[in-house]
């Protein structure tokens, strides 16, 4: 079964980047799968966006980049998170939480009045 | 920035890395590898977007793009030489042109003046309601009263200026002398280098101190830059005293107000008693700081208060009487300012033709380029990249323009200051600094800007698809109108200078061609300084030896002396009364006239017509004498008719003491005091010459260039008496130049800004037409070969020609009666709107359309209808 794919809300990208990095040094073709994956698909990264996304992270210094020998053998370029990128991780993450429930809140609360 | 070949290797290892497993993924999934790589690249998308979506991000990125674009701005100008060349040329014209008249520009400003805060300086003067307002100088009286009565200025000072022979020296000098009291160099914000100025008491009349301030080039030149000076003392003839005393030197540059002053010395101790309480001689004007907050208007209004007080306390001489405030700098600069204000006005319009000219190029260079610009434009580049792109290439066309105009700007500048008609201030001193390269960077920009926004116009216009598919031999002419406008807009242009230009020629042609009523060819002037001998009642030397030995050198043909020359500025004004007539004090009505004391000679020397009666014999020069010639100005207020011959005069009032003068003669009327026309009405008189004055000038007539025998005159005078100053050597036509230097300096720029326009215009009209065959040649083979007579393919060339010049023509014909305005004042017996300049500049843009139309159309001609038909 596929589920209906949803487009990312704006400026998530980043933070949910910032979390799959978060869990281990990973190279970009796996963080389009892995954000995929456990959205359980219905998440799909839009690969012109995903590249300008990790550059613009590594350049604000919030990532780290470097060439590793990856699970098949290739090299490929592994991005990590710095200390600056926790930070900011936890920041959005916290936001993030904030700003959903308020608006679930808000969602359930209008439902049963109607 | 620095690591940018790594990041791009980075960037292309990365997602090559990435489509590598996205392909890997599909080939596990079953497909094979071909279709798992296109399903790959489908579902990765744009690498192109992408990578440029990832650079974008990077820090100064921008840098970047714009190095690029300047990468292919230059690679672009390197594929057509000839296009950046001529490109380049024209801006370089158009920006140095520019830069250069504003470097004049910038450096005659108020703050480029050597005084401190310049702009709070004013001058007062005298003015008289004549049958204009006439301005004519304060009397010590009056100054005295303005000084106690106005509160709109922190001080107030007294100055004139006279040549002086300074003497003592082995060969005596004539150096000009300030007259100032003693706030004069408080008031300027300047401080002597050594010892002092002047003080307080040594304003007073009675103040016996003979003391002088020196300027530092006097100090170096004549007394070797003696540390102790200050002491010592100097002789000076024609002053009070035969020794004064240095009590100080002023540092170097300061050379006063008169920008030649060599030497101060404190206003009252020059000045006979008897003038200095005489509200009826008037003869200096003078400085003032205005106070922190009054305005010129302010202080103005104050002064006309003054004024009408005075006019009121002293009717006798104050009737009619004001006082005319006016800032120094106009003073100073008020005569040249106006004249490169034109120049700058007109080097604009210069610019703008040579803009206009370059767009013209890229135009038509982006109608070839137009498929290039669609396959980059579908190539994913947004219409401002593209512009961005454009802009790079002008602006890199521009800065060359720029470098090239620069050094232009900096040649035309030292020619025009180095051998330029226009005698500039000595602090003049124009120079390419900060303010100008702004300036010439910020015409550069805008020139940049003008000049690549019409082509991106055109391509923004132009639908980009169908440019696809056309070949370039249906091309259609969507670029015509644009540039057909330009061309329109660059000959209006032009025939506004061509009309500028016709005026300000036909105008010095006119003055040149004036008769200024004595004939200036063939005459040397010059003037000499003649020592008292103390003591004495006569001078050392009389004017007749010196004439004599002056008309013994050989290739004189006569010799005339006066207390002044025409033009040499030392006329001066003199009210008379005319027996019969009612006396007056009204100054609009009462007769003034310039007096020239002259010798017999005078006349004949300097060819002024003997209208009637006679010359001035030998047996006149005496004090007895009460001969009187007038020129014919001042006989015809006899009336017509009558005799003016027997008719008496007198200087001063009717009931004054002075005696009787009887007319002798009458002459013809001189323009005295400036070319072309005397500034006032006032009419001459001329007494006979008295070996009263101490500085004469001498008009000699030769019959050899007149610069040939000014040596040997000079000799002749020197061997009269070794300390005779001799000054002004030189042939009367050099004075009749600079009378004219303006408007030649004028004329001669505007002229060169003309012909620059003008073949601007005829280049752009020229590439438009020729362009227009290169774009029709099939059609032209076409009709060629249907058998179209050439006549009809000339006509087709010469058609689009004429539209363009005849609206251009008309445009700018407008234009001009419009903008010549500008320069009514500068011109001379024509009107602004003179049919004959306009008639004529209208015929000169035909012959030239005529001209630039004719190679294309032969061009036309000349197309083989095969070769036409065949090519693509």
């Amino acid at each position: 079964m596929t589920s209906p794919k949803s487009d990312l809300p704006q400026g998530t990208l980043d933070m949910l980047v910032l979390q799959v990095v978060a869990l281990a040094p990973i190279h970009g073709y796996a963080i389009a799968q892995r954000i995929q994956q456990i959205s359980k698909e219905v998440l799909q990264i839009p690969q012109g966006s995903l590249y300008p996304a990790l550059h613009r992270l590594e350049n604000k210094g919030l990532l780290a980049a470097s060439w590793d020998e990856s699970e098949t053998g290739r090299d490929a370029k592994f991005y990590r998170l710095t200390r600056k990128g926790r930070v900011q991780l936890k920041q959005e993450t916290d936001n993030w939480a904030r700003l959903s429930g308020a608006v679930r809140l808000i969602l359930r609360t209008t439902e049963g009045e109607a | 920035m620095g690591g940018r070949p790594d990041r791009e290797h980075d960037l292309d290892k990365e997602l090559r890395d990435h489509l590598d497993r996205l392909t890997a993924d599909y080939v596990k999934g079953g497909l094979d590898e071909r279709e798992a790589r296109r399903r790959a690249m489908l579902e990765f998308g744009g690498i192109e977007q992408i990578k440029e979506g990832s650079r974008d991000v990077r820090p100064l990125h921008w840098l970047d793009v714009l190095a690029g674009d300047v990468r292919y701005a230059l690679r672009a100008c390197c594929r057509c030489p000839g296009f950046a060349l001529s490109a380049i040329v024209t801006l370089a014209l158009g920006i140095g042109g520019s830069t250069a008249v504003f470097t004049l520009v910038s450096a005659t400003r108020t703050a480029m003046l050597p005084f401190a805060d310049p702009d709070r300086l004013v001058q007062l003067s005298g003015t008289v309601m004549r049958a204009q307002l006439e301005r004519r100088f304060a009397s010590y009286p009056d100054f005295l009263d303005w000084r106690a009565q106005a509160t709109s200025f922190t001080d107030m000072a007294a100055f004139d200026q006279q040549r002086l022979t300074l003497t003592g020296f082995a060969e005596p000098e004539r150096i000009v002398v300030e007259f100032v009291s003693a706030p004069y160099f408080s008031l300027l914000g300047v401080a002597p280098m050594q010892g002092r100025t002047f003080q307080q008491d040594e304003d007073v009349v009675s103040n016996p101190s003979a003391v002088i301030v020196i300027s530092d080039g006097l100090w170096r030149r004549r007394f070797g830059a003696d540390p102790r000076i200050v002491g010592r003392t100097i002789a000076l003839t024609g002053g009070p005293f035969k020794t004064y005393v240095v009590v100080g030197v002023m540092p170097p540059g300061f050379r006063g107000l008169t920008d030649g002053a060599e030497l101060w010395v404190p206003f009252l101790q020059w000045a006979p008693a008897g003038i200095m309480t005489d509200r009826n001689q008037r003869w200096f004007a003078v400085l003032a700081r205005l106070k922190p907050g009054v305005s010129v208007g302010g202080a103005q209004a104050e002064m006309t208060a003054i004024g009408a007080r005075l006019e009121q306390a002293y009717p006798a001489s104050n009737v009619k009487r004001g006082v005319e405030v006016t800032t120094i700098d106009r003073e100073l600069l008020g005569r040249v300012r106006p004249v490169l204000f034109t120049l700058l006005g007109a080097v604009v319009l210069v610019l703008l033709i040579a803009c206009a000219n370059v767009a013209n190029l890229l135009i038509a260079r982006s109608q070839a380029r137009r498929r290039e610009l669609a396959v980059r434009r579908a190539l994913g580049a947004s219409a401002g990249r593209l512009l961005a792109q454009l802009m790079a290439e002008t602006c890199v066309l521009s800065a060359a323009g720029a470098l090239a105009g620069v050094a232009l700007a900096r040649l035309a500048v030292g020619l025009v200051v180095g051998y330029g008609p226009v005698p500039f201030p000595s602090y003049f001193a124009p120079d390419i600094d900060r303010r100008v390269a702004a300036f010439a960077v910020a015409v550069t920009l805008a020139s940049g800007v003008l000049v690549s926004l019409l082509p991106w116009l055109q391509t923004r216009v132009a639908t980009l698809l169908p440019s696809l598919k056309e070949s370039a031999r249906g091309a259609t002419d969507r670029g015509k109108g644009l540039r057909h406008a330009v061309i329109v807009a660059e000959v209006s242009l032009a025939v506004v200078l061509l009309v500028g230009a016709g005026l300000l020629i036909k105008s010095v042609r006119n003055t040149i061609a004036m008769n200024p009523g004595f004939d200036y060819t063939g005459v040397l002037t010059l003037a000499v300084s003649v020592p008292r001998v103390e003591g004495a009642s006569r001078p050392a030397v009389e004017g007749r030896v010196l004439l004599e030995r002056v008309r013994a050198v050989p290739g004189v043909v006569a010799a005339g002396l006066g207390s002044d020359i025409p033009l040499d500025g030392n006329a001066v004004g003199v009210f008379y009364a005319v027996e019969g007539e009612p006396s007056t004090i009204d100054p609009q009505r009462r007769p003034r006239a310039y007096q020239h004391r002259v010798s017999p000679d005078f006349f004949k020397a300097l060819r002024i017509p003997i209208v009637r009666g006679r010359a001035f014999t030998q047996a006149d020069q005496v004090p007895a004498s009460t001969s009187v010639i007038v020129s014919e100005a001042l006989a015809a207020r006899f009336g017509p008719g009558q005799d003016p011959i027997g008719r008496r005069l007198k200087f001063g009032a009717l009931n004054s003491t002075n005696p009787w003068l009887s007319i002798v003669g009458v002459v013809g009327d001189v323009s005295y005091r400036r070319l072309p026309r005397n500034p006032d009405g006032d009419p001459d008189l001329y007494t006979p010459f008295l070996d009263r004055n101490s500085q004469v000038a001498l008009a000699i007539r030769t019959a050899v260039p007149p610069a040939s025998v000014a040596s040997a005159v000079r000799e002749a005078v020197r061997a009269t008496d070794s300390s005779i100053a001799i000054y002004g050597l030189a042939p009367m036509t050099e004075m009749v130049a600079q009378q004219t230097s303006r408007i030649r300096f004028v004329t001669w720029s505007m002229g060169v800004f003309a012909a620059v326009a003008l073949l601007l215009a005829l280049v752009g009209l020229y590439g438009v037409l020729a362009y227009l065959v290169a774009q029709r040649t099939r059609e032209i083979g076409v009709r060629l070969a249907l058998g179209a007579r050439s006549a009809a393919v000339v006509a087709l060339v010469v058609r689009q020609s004429a539209a363009v010049v005849v609206v251009g023509l008309a445009i700018g014909l407008a234009g001009a009666a419009a903008l010549t305005r500008a320069i009514e004042g500068m011109l001379f017996g024509l009107t602004r709107l003179d049919p004959g300049t306009f008639a004529g500049v209208g015929l000169i843009f035909v012959a030239a359309a005529i001209a630039a139309s004719y190679v294309p159309a032969r061009r036309a001609t000349r197309i083989d209808p095969i070769v036409a038909l065949r090519e693509d």
